[in-house]
């Protein structure tokens, strides 16, 4: 296991909204069987994938996206959504993704969770803006989609309304959602690569749909979509106006220089191999998801970015 | 005749006096502004050259910090065996800690630097950060001392978290770095 293991650090804090419901229901039932009786009846068809699905949820940056850290610090609400997220096309703000049942996605069923997290569609049918990166988590396997359903329904359900984007039209409009996802969307279809290793597979399923690297991390064209050819290269217009570095093994502009124990350590704790910490977003999907990782997990996503090709690309 | 002429010559000589008492004392004017502004132009090179030294100083013994910090991750993400040099190097952050306040007490007025004014506009955040990085410093210390395996990682993570805490409000972004010029 990781440094900082997933399991010393639980997240839940309390149950949802849903999970209320069921115990009001079989609060007579108490009365009439032992306690562990009820505890398993009830327990065990809601928390089975509970736990994989934290961990899948850790593997996405523990989705930091969806709470405002930088507008309301530490003690933000959790998942509430209503973080800015600045884009070369307007401010667009993370949604609620807690249980709630009323602003969040607690009446989501696991067929609509899974189709916005593949086709970037809501319930409704609308398109979700492509700052919400659909575009790598199309790659989840179904059981993988419906575990992190399951972890994120056992999450704290906060009454938050979503807030509409500050950009400017055609960008703040919808629709235009449907022609940027005919130029730049193609599902992602992770096939395993039977002449790589086991980790090299694993590593590629982690960096390119669960971790998402390539939304940060590869620059984007005019229209908005990933410039393939510079897959990982770094980008000047990284989240919130951050800069994102290259992340290929490029010697000089890249991180060829780092070795594999020192990509692991960079991923458990966020200290660079100069000694320096990590600042921004990336700080947040360390500390929020990827240090939770088993060491496994975290040794196979440094094999598969240490084998892609090395892209000179000085930012 | 002799009476005007007289008069005449009084007055050429007091106007003479006195355009030569205003040309010496629009002279000296001029040499005192001008000693003056060697004096300001010294004293600004003066205190340039203070604040560049001071900036470089705290920039070397922050560099300091930042070894300790790689040299230490070096031998716990390696597994090196190297018995007591994790807590030595804890110690001596601790023992930096107690340096950095002083170091920036002065606010320079240099640009290069990643210091943001923050750290003056609101020092008192910016000690609170700085005795966060000491008691976390110590806490690895201790742990690693001790040969406490199950504390060493989470204490390292909080060391890491703390020098993350101070750098995120006094210190520029990579993005904004003089070091980008």
């Amino acid at each position: 296991m990781s440094l900082f293991a997933l399991h010393n650090r639980p997240l839940r804090r309390s149950r949802s909204g849903q999970r209320i419901g069921l115990g009001l229901g079989t609060n007579l039932l108490a009365n009439l069987v032992p306690s562990f009786a009820l505890t398993l009846l009830i327990a065990l068809p809601i928390v089975a994938g509970e736990k994989e699905g934290e961990h899948i949820f850790r593997a996405t940056g523990g989705c930091s996206c969806h709470t405002n850290y930088p507008g309301e610090g530490e003690t933000a609400p959790m998942l509430a959504g209503g973080r800015p997220l600045e884009t070369p096309f307007g401010v667009y703000y993370s949604t609620n993704i807690t249980p709630d049942l009323e602003t969040g996605i607690g009446d989501w069923s696991d067929a609509d969770f899974i189709r916005a997290m593949r086709e970037g569609l809501s319930p409704e049918g609308s398109h979700y803006f492509p700052v919400f990166p659909y575009t790598a988590f199309s790659g989840l396997t179904d059981p993988d989609l419906r575990d992190m359903r399951q972890y994120l329904t056992s999450m704290r359900a906060i009454r938050r309304e979503n807030r509409p984007p500050d950009a400017l039209f055609p960008f703040s409009w919808r629709a235009t959602i449907a022609g940027w996802k005919w130029l730049n969307f193609t599902p992602l279809v992770i096939e395993t690569n039977p002449k790589k290793s086991t980790a090299w597979n694993r590593g590629r399923y982690l960096v390119e749909a669960a971790a998402h690297c390539g939304e940060c991390h590869t620059p984007r064209t005019l229209s908005g979509g990933l410039n393939r050819f510079l897959w990982l290269a770094g980008s000047k217009d990284g989240p919130e106006g951050e800069r994102a570095p290259n992340i290929t093994p490029h010697k000089e502009t890249g991180i060829g220089t780092w070795t594999r124990a020192d990509l692991v350590w960079y991923l458990e704790t966020g200290i660079k191999p100069d000694g320096d910490d990590t600042q921004g977003l990336m700080s947040e999907v360390i500390e929020h998801g990827y240090s939770a990782l088993p060491r496994s997990d975290l040794e196979a996503i440094a094999e598969y970015i240490r084998a892609i090709p090395a892209i000179k690309n000085k930012l | 005749m002799s009476g005007s002429h007289s008069i005449r010559t009084q007055e050429k000589a007091v106007r003479s006096t006195c355009s030569v008492l205003m040309l010496r004392g629009a002279r000296m004017t001029l040499l005192v502004c001008f000693m003056a502004s060697l004096f300001a132009v010294s004293a600004y090179a003066d205190g340039h050259e203070a604040d560049v030294a001071m900036t470089k100083y705290r920039q070397t013994m922050m560099s300091g910090v930042g070894a300790n910090m790689g040299a230490m991750s070096g031998i716990m993400k390696n597994s090196l065996n190297l018995p007591g040099h994790v807590a030595n190097h804890a110690g001596q952050l601790a023992e930096s800690a107690q340096l950095i306040a002083a170091a920036f007490r002065t606010k320079t007025t240099t640009t290069d630097t990643d210091a943001k004014a923050e750290i003056w506009t609101d020092w008192k955040s910016f000690e609170m950060a700085i005795a966060d990085f000491e008691a976390a410093a110590k806490t690895l210390q201790t742990a690693a001392a001790s040969d406490d395996s199950a504390a060493v990682g989470p204490a390292m993570r909080a060391l890491g978290k703390s020098c993350g805490g101070c750098h995120k409000t006094f210190r520029k972004p990579k993005e904004e770095s003089y070091k980008n010029k």
